[in-house]
C-alpha cells in the first residue's frame, strides 16, 4: 500500500479546513427568475409556469416566470443569453433560436446558452378537412406528387415558421421541391385550422395539440405525425414512417437553459432538478392533457437536440429559399 | 404646435413617398406573388394623395370648428418653477424617457417619485401637494403591481420594504 | 337538467364567488385607470389563475375582462382618455357630454347598455352557439378582407372634422401597423435595425400614448378647465329607462352587430364599437348632434362592444380559436385547467359549460351595482386638482405599458406616441382613427395577401363569393359616402371652398 505523500496529506487537511470558508451558499438561496420569450397563456408560457411551480416545490425557493416578449422571440432569447450566469436567471428557449439566425435577425445561436434540460418536443401532424377524400397520408402524398407545383395549399403558421419548414422538409424527403405545395402564411395554428375547416386549404402541418379542438369536433382528420414515435395523447395517429415509409421527423422543442458559461456545479444542481420535475405526475398529467409531446433530454441531450435542430432547420430554410446567413 | 394645413399636408406627402420608396425595396418572398412591398406602397401612395388634398385645402369645407380647451390667456397659467415656455408640452415625454433610462439603475421607487414630483410641479402644484403625492403614489403603484400582480419592478438603490 | 344543477353547485362554491367578486373589482379598477387596459388586466391575471380551481380560474378571466371593457369608458368620459381601443370610438362623444354637465347620463348609458349587451351576447352564446359557430367557420379570408376594410371605413363615417384628415390618420395607423416582421411574408419592415421593433407596434402603447400622454401634454399648456359645480352625482340610472325606450332600435342593432362581429375570430370589441358607432350616426334621425354630446351613439356602441365580448367566446369554446388577445389568454387558461375547448366541453363537461354561462350572466348583473360604485368613486377625479391627477397618470402609463411584456421599449413608444397624438390633435387629425388603423392593419393585409395566395392571384373571388359581394358593396358605399355628400353639397350650395363650416 502506498503511503500518501506528506504534501498530499497536508493539502487535503488544508482543503478540509478551508472548505467551510469557501463553501458557497447552496443554490438556490433566493428567488430565481425564469424568462419566457413568449406571451402569457401560450404553450411555452404554460410549460414554463408548471415547471416553475414544480421546481419551487422541490427546491424551496420561488421560481418566477417573467414573460419578456417582443421581436418574435428575439427579445426574450436575448435577455436570457445576456443575463449573468449565476443560476438566478434561467429561461425556456424554443426552436426559434435555431431559425432566427439563419434569417439574419439575430446573432444569437444555441451556443449562447447552457442547455439544462429538454422538456418537450412537439411534432407536426398532417391534418385534412374531414370531408377530404384522403383517408391516409399515402393518398395525400400521391395527390401532392400528381399535382402541379403550387396548386395545393397548406398552412399552419407564418412564413418561415417551424411548421412551414416541416412541410418543406417533408416535400424534400419525398423528392419534391420545397415549394411544390404553396404555403399560405397565417398568424398561428388556430386561423390555419379555421381556414382548413372553411375549405380554404388542402391540408395543415401544425402540431396535433394545436389542431385538437377541430379534430375532436370531427371537422378535421389527422393523417400522420412527423415524429419518431406515436404521440402518447394521440395513439391512433400513425407516424410518417409507419404510414408511408418516409423517415422524416422534426419537432418544435422547448429547452430550459441558462446563459452560456454557467459553472458546472450549478449545471449539476439544476439539471437533475429538471429531471425530477419532468418525472412528476403533475408534469406528465399536464402534458398529456394538453397533448404536448413528452420528450426528455438531460443537459447533454438537450444540447444535441438543439444542434440537430439547428442543422435540420437550417437545411430546410435553405431549401425553401428563406435563409440569408 | 398648430401648423398650417399646407405644412401637415407636405409632411404627409413626404412620409407617404418615403414609405412607398422604401417599401418598394423590400424583396419578394418565394411562394407569394404579392410581396411585403405591396402594402407600404399602397398606403404610402394613399398618404401622399391625402397629403396633397389637404395641402390644397380640398375637403376643408367639411371642417367643423374644433372646440378645444380655451388656450390660457397669457399670464394666467399657474406656473410652477418649471416654466419652459414652448417646451412645456414635451415634459411628459421627457419624464417617460427619464423613467426608461433611470429605472433600472435607480430602482422603481426613486424614479417614480422624481417623475411624479416633476410633473406635479410643472402643472403648478404647490409643494405641500407635490411632495406627499410623490411619496405615496409610487408606493401604492409598487404595492399593486409588484405584490399583487407580480410584475418585476427593479429594486435599485431603494428597494421597497416588502 | 342534472348538469345545470351541478353547474349552479359549482358556481356557488365559496372560492368561485370570491374569485368573481375580487376579479370584478380588479377588472373595474384596472380598466378605469388611464394607462392600463383590459388586455393588460387579463394578461396579468394568468399567473394568479395558476393557484385557483378550474372554475374559479376561468371565472376571474370572464369577470375581469367584462368589467374592464365597460370601465374603460370611465376615464374616456371623464378625462378624454379611453381605457381600451373599443372605448376610443366614442370617447369624444362621451367627453362632450361631460362638458355639458351630463356625465352621469353618459356613464350610465355606458353601464346600462353594456350590461344589456353582455346579457344579450351571453344569451346568444347559450342559445345559438352552434349556429353562430357555423357562420364563423364559413368566413374565409376573402370575407375577412372586406370586413376589415369596412371597419376601417367607419373612421370616415364618424369623422366630425375633415374626412380626408380622418382617412390620413387611418392610413398613418396602417403604415405603423406595417412595422415589424409580423406580416404574411415574414420580412422585417421598417425596423431600422431595432430588435424591439421586430414584433411590430402593439396597439396598447399607441393608445395609451396618443390619448393619455397627449392629454397630459395638453394639460401643460392650457389653463385648468373650470370646475364643474360641486354637486353630488345624480342617480346614474335615472335616465336609462327613458333612453332604452327612445333608442330601442339602435340598442338592438348594436347588440346584433356586436354578436356577429364578436363571433368572427380576429374581429373583436374594438371593431364592433367602431362599426356600431358609425352605423348609429349613419342611421340616426339626428346625425348632426353626433359629436356634440349625444347619447345615441353611446347606446349602440356600448351595447355592441359588450355583446361582442360574450359572443367572442363561441369560437373559443367550440374550437379553441381565439377571437382576440383576451380570448387567446382565456383559451390558454382553459387548457391549463383541463377544460379543453371543443365538443368534449359540451358533452362530457357540460356542467362546466353551464357554469361558465352562469358566470357570464352573474358578471353582467353585478356590473351594475359595482359599476355605479366605481363611477361614483371615479367622479371624485373630476373634483381633484389636475396637478395631482396628471402625474399619477404619467406614472401609470409608464408602469402599465411596461407590465404586459416586461419591456421598457413599450414605455419609449408611449412617449413617442404621446408627441404624435399631441401634434395630430392640434392640427385636426383624429387620433382615434390612427388607433383604429394600428388595430386593424394586420387583419387587412393578412386577409388580402393570403386570399391572393389561395386564389393564385385571381381577384374575382373577392367579388364572386356571396358574403364577400355583400360586404364589398357595403364597404364601397361607406367609402363613397363622404364623396357623395361633398358632391351633393357643392351642387346645393355652390360657394368658395376655403374655410367656414358647411351651411
Amino acid at each position: 500500500m502506498m503511503t500518501l505523500p506528506r504534501r498530499t496529506l497536508l493539502g487535503s487537511a488544508a482543503g478540509l479546513i478551508a472548505a467551510p470558508a469557501l463553501a458557497q451558499p447552496k443554490w438556490p438561496n433566493r428567488p430565481v427568475q425564469m424568462l419566457c420569450p413568449w406571451a402569457a397563456g401560450g404553450g411555452t408560457d404554460a410549460v414554463a409556469r408548471i415547471l416553475a411551480v414544480l421546481l419551487e416545490k422541490d427546491l424551496g425557493q420561488p421560481f418566477n416566470v417573467v414573460n419578456r416578449t417582443g421581436g418574435s422571440g428575439v427579445v426574450g432569447h436575448t435577455a436570457i443569453a445576456q443575463a449573468a450566469p449565476d443560476g438566478y436567471t434561467i429561461g425556456t428557449i424554443t426552436s426559434e433560436i435555431c431559425m432566427l439566425h439563419w434569417q439574419g435577425l439575430t446573432e444569437l445561436t444555441y451556443r449562447n446558452y447552457t442547455p439544462l434540460g429538454l422538456m418537450n418536443s412537439d411534432a407536426p401532424g398532417i391534418q385534412v378537412n374531414a370531408s377530404a377524400p384522403y383517408q391516409d397520408v399515402k393518398s395525400l402524398a400521391d395527390a401532392i406528387k400528381a399535382s402541379a407545383p403550387g396548386k395545393l395549399k397548406a398552412s399552419g403558421t407564418g412564413q418561415g415558421g417551424i411548421w412551414h419548414l416541416a412541410l418543406a422538409g417533408w416535400l424534400n424527403a419525398m423528392g419534391l421541391k420545397a415549394d411544390h405545395v404553396r404555403w399560405v402564411p397565417t398568424n398561428g395554428a388556430a386561423p390555419a385550422m379555421q381556414d382548413l375547416v372553411a375549405g380554404g386549404l388542402d391540408f395543415t402541418t401544425c402540431s396535433v395539440p394545436e389542431a385538437r379542438a377541430m379534430l375532436d369536433a370531427g371537422r378535421a382528420r389527422s393523417l400522420a405525425v412527423m415524429a419518431p414515435a406515436r404521440i402518447g395523447a394521440f395513439p391512433n395517429i400513425p407516424t410518417l414512417k409507419e404510414a408511408m415509409g418516409v423517415d422524416y421527423a422534426v419537432g418544435a422543442i422547448r429547452v430550459v437553459a441558462a446563459p452560456a458559461g454557467l459553472p458546472a456545479d450549478l449545471v449539476a444542481a439544476i439539471a437533475p432538478a429538471l429531471k425530477r420535475a419532468y418525472d412528476t405526475k403533475e408534469y406528465q398529467d399536464f402534458m398529456n392533457s394538453r397533448g404536448f409531446g413528452l420528450v426528455y433530454g438531460d443537459a447533454a441531450g438537450a444540447e444535441k437536440a438543439l444542434a440537430a435542430a439547428d442543422l435540420s432547420l437550417g437545411n430546410a430554410m435553405k431549401a425553401a429559399g428563406l435563409a440569408k446567413a | 404646435m398648430q401648423l398650417s394645413d399646407r405644412v401637415t399636408g407636405a409632411v404627409l406627402i413626404a412620409l407617404g413617398g418615403a414609405a412607398a420608396i422604401f417599401g418598394a425595396r423590400l424583396p419578394a418572398v418565394p411562394g407569394q406573388d404579392v410581396g411585403p412591398a405591396a402594402f407600404p406602397m399602397l398606403i404610402g401612395g394613399g398618404l401622399a394623395l391625402c397629403g396633397g388634398l389637404i395641402a390644397f385645402g380640398i375637403g376643408h369645407s367639411f371642417e367643423v370648428p374644433e372646440e378645444g380647451d380655451d388656450p390660457a390667456p397669457p399670464g394666467s397659467l399657474h406656473l410652477g418653477p418649471l416654466h419652459l415656455g414652448r417646451l412645456r408640452p414635451l415634459i411628459p415625454t421627457a419624464l417617460l424617457f427619464f423613467y426608461v433610462l433611470a429605472v433600472e439603475r435607480l430602482g422603481f421607487l426613486p424614479t417614480a417619485a422624481v417623475v411624479v414630483l416633476l410633473a406635479a410641479i410643472a402643472l403648478g402644484a404647490r409643494l405641500r401637494l407635490a411632495i406627499p403625492l410623490a411619496i405615496i403614489a409610487p408606493l401604492c403603484v409598487h404595492l399593486a403591481f409588484y405584490k399583487l400582480l407580480r410584475v418585476p419592478l427593479p429594486a435599485g438603490i431603494l428597494p421597497a420594504p416588502w | 337538467m342534472h348538469d345545470l344543477l351541478e353547474a349552479f353547485r359549482l358556481v356557488a362554491a365559496p372560492d368561485v364567488l370570491v374569485a368573481i367578486l375580487a376579479s370584478a373589482i380588479y377588472g373595474l379598477v384596472v380598466g378605469s385607470l388611464p394607462g392600463l387596459s383590459a388586455t393588460m388586466a387579463t394578461a396579468l391575471l394568468v399567473p394568479v389563475t395558476f393557484w385557483l380551481s378550474p372554475i374559479a380560474a376561468i371565472a376571474t378571466i370572464i369577470t375581469a375582462s367584462a368589467m374592464a371593457i365597460f370601465s374603460g369608458d370611465i376615464p374616456g368620459c371623464l378625462l378624454r382618455i379611453p381605457g381600451t381601443p373599443a372605448s376610443a370610438a366614442y370617447t369624444d362623444e362621451a367627453y362632450a357630454m361631460t362638458r355639458k354637465g351630463q356625465a352621469e347620463m353618459a356613464l350610465g348609458a355606458g353601464l346600462w347598455f353594456s350590461a344589456i349587451g353582455g346579457i344579450v351576447g351571453t344569451l346568444s352564446l347559450v342559445l345559438m352557439a352552434p349556429l353562430l359557430a357555423e357562420m364563423a367557420l364559413s368566413f374565409s379570408t376573402y370575407e375577412y378582407f372586406w370586413l376589415a376594410f369596412l371597419g376601417l371605413m367607419c373612421a370616415t363615417l364618424v369623422a366630425r372634422s375633415s374626412p380626408i384628415k380622418a382617412i390620413a390618420s387611418m392610413l398613418l395607423g396602417l403604415l405603423i401597423s406595417c412595422i415589424g416582421m409580423e406580416n404574411p411574408a415574414g420580412t422585417p419592415r421598417f425596423t431600422f435595425g431595432l430588435t424591439d421593433l421586430l414584433g411590430g407596434i402593439e396597439p396598447i402603447p399607441a393608445l395609451v400614448g396618443v390619448f393619455a400622454v397627449s392629454e397630459v401634454m395638453r394639460a401643460m399648456v392650457t389653463a385648468e378647465p373650470p370646475k364643474l359645480p360641486k354637486r353630488k352625482f345624480g342617480s346614474i340610472l335615472a335616465n336609462q329607462w327613458m333612453l332604452t325606450k327612445k333608442y330601442q332600435w339602435p340598442m338592438w342593432r348594436g347588440n346584433i352587430i356586436g354578436i356577429i362581429i364578436g363571433v368572427l375570430p380576429g374581429a373583436g370589441a374594438d371593431m364592433a364599437a367602431w362599426v356600431s358607432y358609425a352605423m348609429s350616426k349613419r342611421f340616426s334621425k339626428e346625425p348632426e348632434k353626433f359629436g356634440t354630446g349625444h347619447p345615441e351613439g353611446l347606446v349602440e356602441a356600448g351595447a355592441s362592444n359588450n355583446a361582442s365580448l360574450a359572443s367572442g367566446w363561441v369560437p373559443s369554446l367550440l374550437f379553441g380559436i381565439p377571437g382576440d388577445t383576451i380570448t387567446a389568454i382565456a383559451i390558454g387558461v382553459l387548457y391549463m385547467k383541463g377544460l379543453n375547448p371543443g365538443p368534449t366541453l359540451f358533452t362530457e363537461r357540460a356542467s362546466s359549460m353551464y357554469a361558465l354561462y352562469i358566470i357570464f350572466i352573474i358578471a353582467n348583473i353585478i356590473m351594475i351595482p359595482l359599476g355605479i360604485m366605481m363611477i361614483r368613486a371615479a367622479s371624485v377625479i373630476l373634483r381633484a386638482p389636475r396637478a395631482g391627477v396628471m402625474p399619477v397618470i404619467i406614472l401609470l402609463c409608464a408602469v402599465g405599458s411596461y407590465a404586459t411584456g416586461n419591456n421598457l421599449f413599450a414605455v419609449v413608444l408611449v412617449g413617442l406616441f404621446g408627441m404624435l397624438g399631441f401634434v395630430m390633435e392640434k392640427n385636426g387629425y383624429p387620433v382615434a382613427a390612427l388607433v383604429l388603423g394600428i388595430v386593424m392593419g394586420s387583419m387587412v393585409e393578412q386577409s388580402f395577401i393570403t386570399s391572393l395566395i389561395k386564389s393564385d392571384g385571381d381577384v374575382m373571388p373577392f367579388f364572386e363569393r356571396p358574403v364577400s359581394a355583400v360586404l364589398a358593396a357595403l364597404t364601397f358605399s361607406a367609402l363613397l359616402w363622404p364623396v357623395g355628400v361633398w358632391i351633393w353639397n357643392r351642387i346645393r350650395h355652390p360657394r368658395l371652398p376655403a374655410g367656414g363650416a358647411t351651411g
